[in-house]
């Protein structure tokens, strides 16, 4: 393989290729910088999606499947989970997990950025959402957002370019209801085109956003930044999987070492690293660079690589309805949110709050399930036609996000056992749910179970708790402005290590109750600019 | 046909006809899961699509061979969730793969609905938006 790092070192190494990465990937190279990024993964294949023929509810599960344990791709890592409440859940390659998000485009709240301050537990973030919004802004137009500003669970200012997804029928049903009762409601913001906009087409509602957008129409980064940072000249190497950072006697980090497809090891040299491979991968990658100067992992002065690993305990409720509501179509997306308990009230037994995302329920095959339905409401034997009638396409169901608070027992470490294909020691993770987000997500189902009552429904169903709904993965890798309890400063910086910086969701120091996206790309934006300048100044010095 | 296909020969079959329709009886002007198909043609359709369910199911039927098959079905949901998982998706798969099924239950599949920009949008129509306005903001500003 030509590699950049024998004959030239490019400016910036970017390992992994996700959401932040494609971030920061686009930004540099619009702003001229030579660019290379490695990618254990390769480039979805959309011809799997599925969605407009019969046999997607079948193949779905399989050919985008959410559990890396489960799917054992070549590109995927063993993550032991058997001491975790919760599945981590990811998708390695090109795009990361915006090949399977379900593209809600949820802001941080401003609360969510003085947690310690409002709350008086865990940290307040080193900036503010005042500081951010502009960034938010930003992204949004990159991404390709539909939604609606004016908000008022927000402050004013500027909204997404696209208007929002319908409300439909169900969203319809449920803001009525929620008018009635006081509660907060919204049109759905969703990195979901709602028009032809830049590469992205107008949704078609198949209700598929999870599965591979066959439509072209979910803000996917493979389909939206990737293209475009290629084509201004970024070098995306795939199949290549980093094994170790490495450090330069100078205490700087000159690049990596990765293993391709074939087992054959190459160095990346580079003279800044981005590591950008989600609240698992990344500190898997810094607890992997351990050395003589960094004996418990790179940029580990804290002992915080790893910890405070926190995943948002997921609830659904489920509502059947009399009317025919059409809920296998749809985007999936949300066609409305409501932050109505989202703030602190210390009256309710528990502190922080949860958003909720209205979401249509799926075809046939998906009424047989036991998630949402429950073993206790199987569809099987006599009753079987009726309860198809009554599930499909008249139900309708909240999805709850719910914000787990930062607890250090929670974390990432390195298998001592297990091992990917590729003979590096794999994650293992240790996560209990704390009494805080039991209460907290009791709370959430029966205001939610409210909420569809309300609505008109004539029976409804709260989800048992499954393990597998760790979709996002944060908090691994604190931001902060004292090195003593935090790994990267407020801009992504690693405090140990100058030329090393973290843009992914492993930064936050709050989970917030929010689908991180937004919040994730917004964060790298702000990060890369800051981190763009620096090298303006630092080649304009030298 | 494939090995894979080959391997689910008529005995198994049968024991899959009759476990499949304790699953999904006929009943509501609905044919059972075997009058349906799910059996027969629409399981090498099934396998197709999903070699991977080839193996579990084979294995599943295998146990239930001989057996009762209302006990039997009791005993695998029980003893064996994951198989019992396998089977049922393998069932009612097959079943909905069916043309005929699919238009009884008058599911059209996830169909290609372009989005209406209406003059008003939804959200305004009725006073709905409106009305959470009129509620006034619900954040805590930043301190």
């Amino acid at each position: 393989m030509a590699e950049k790092g024998h004959d030239q070192v490019p400016d910036v190494l970017i390992v992994g290729a996700g959401a932040s990465g494609a971030v920061a990937a686009k930004r540099l190279a619009e702003e001229g910088f030579d660019v290379v990024v490695l990618e254990q993964g390769d480039w979805p294949d959309y011809k799997k999606a599925r969605a407009p023929y019969p046999d997607y509810e079948l193949t779905s599960g399989r050919d985008w499947a959410w559990d890396p344990n489960a799917r054992g791709a070549p590109a995927d890592y063993p993550v032991d989970d058997t001491e975790s409440d919760i599945t981590a859940l990811m998708w390695n390659g090109v795009g990361g997990g915006t090949v399977v998000f379900a593209a809600h485009w949820q802001r941080n709240m401003p609360s969510d950025f003085r947690v310690r301050s409002l709350d008086g537990i865990a940290d307040d973030w080193p900036f503010s959402y005042e500081d951010l919004e502009p960034y938010y802004v930003r992204a949004e137009r990159d991404w390709g957002v539909s939604g609606l500003a004016g908000d008022t669970a927000f402050p004013g200012g500027d909204g997404p370019p696209m208007p929002p997804v319908p409300l439909g029928a169900m969203g319809r049903r449920v803001a009525m209801a929620h008018n009635d009762l006081g509660w907060h409601w919204w049109p759905g913001p969703n990195a979901i085109a709602t028009r032809k906009y830049g590469r992205l087409n107008p949704c078609t509602q198949r209700a598929a956003c999870l599965w591979g957008c066959s439509e072209g129409a979910k803000a996917s980064v493979d389909g939206t930044y990737w293209p475009v940072a290629v084509e201004r000249g970024v070098t995306l190497v795939t199949g290549a999987r980093v094994k170790q950072l490495q450090l330069g006697p100078n205490g700087l980090v000159t690049g990596a070492l990765y293993v391709d497809r074939d087992g054959n090891e190459h160095e990346q040299r580079a003279a800044v690293t981005i590591v950008a491979c989600n609240g698992i991968g990344t500190p898997r990658l810094l607890l992997l660079s351990a050395g003589n100067a960094h004996p418990d992992g790179l940029g580990n002065s804290s002992g915080l690589v790893g910890k405070r690993l926190m995943m948002h305990p997921f609830g659904t409720v489920v509502g059947l309805f009399d009317e025919e509501l059409a809920s296998w179509q749809g985007p999936w997306g949300q066609h409305i949110h409501s932050l109505e308990f989202y703030e602190t009230d210390p009256s309710r037994g528990f502190v922080r709050g949860a958003k909720w995302g209205l979401q249509p329920t799926g075809g046939p095959l998906s009424m047989t399930h036991s998630y949402p339905w429950g073993e206790e409401n199987a569809i099987w034997g006599p009753g079987f036609h009726q309860q198809l009638k009554k599930r499909l396409g008249r139900s309708a169901m909240w999805g709850i996000i719910a914000e787990d608070l930062p607890e250090e027992s929670n974390r990432v470490v390195l298998d001592p056992e297990k091992k990917d294909d590729s003979g590096i020691p794999a994650a293992r993770i240790q996560y209990r749910m704390s009494d805080n987000s039991r209460r907290l997500m009791a709370f959430h189902q029966e205001r939610a179970k409210e909420s569809l009552e309300a609505a008109g429904a004539y029976e409804t169903v709260i989800a048992p708790f499954i393990r597998a709904t760790g979709w996002h993965l944060l908090g691994t890798a604190m931001m902060g402005s004292d090195p003593s309890r935090s790994v990267v400063d407020g801009w992504g910086k690693v405090h140990d290590v100058p030329n090393l910086y973290i843009f992914d969701g492993s930064t936050w120091p709050t989970s917030a109750g929010m689908n991180p996206t937004a919040t994730i790309a917004a964060v790298a934006l702000r990060g890369v600019d800051h981190l763009i300048e620096e090298r303006r100044h630092a080649r304009a010095a030298s | 046909m494939s090995p894979a296909l080959a391997s689910f020969h008529h005995g198994r079959r049968e024991v899959l006809a009759a476990v499949a329709d304790l699953l999904i009886p006929s009943g509501d002007g609905m044919p059972s899961a075997s009058e349906a198909g799910a059996a027969g043609r629409w399981l090498d359709e099934v396998l197709q699509l999903r070699p991977d369910f080839g193996p579990p199911l084979a294995a599943v039927l295998d146990r239930l061979l001989g057996a009762d098959p209302s006990a039997a079905l009791i005993k695998l949901r029980t003893d064996d969730p994951a198989g019992f998982g396998v089977l049922a998706e393998v069932v009612a798969g097959g079943y909905f793969l069916n043309p005929k099924v699919r238009s009884a239950i008058r599911y059209p599949g996830q169909q290609s609905v372009a989005i209406a920009h209406d003059e008003p949008p939804d959200y305004e129509q009725d006073g709905l938006i409106a009305s959470v306005i009129a509620r006034g903001p619900i954040y805590r500003r930043t301190p």
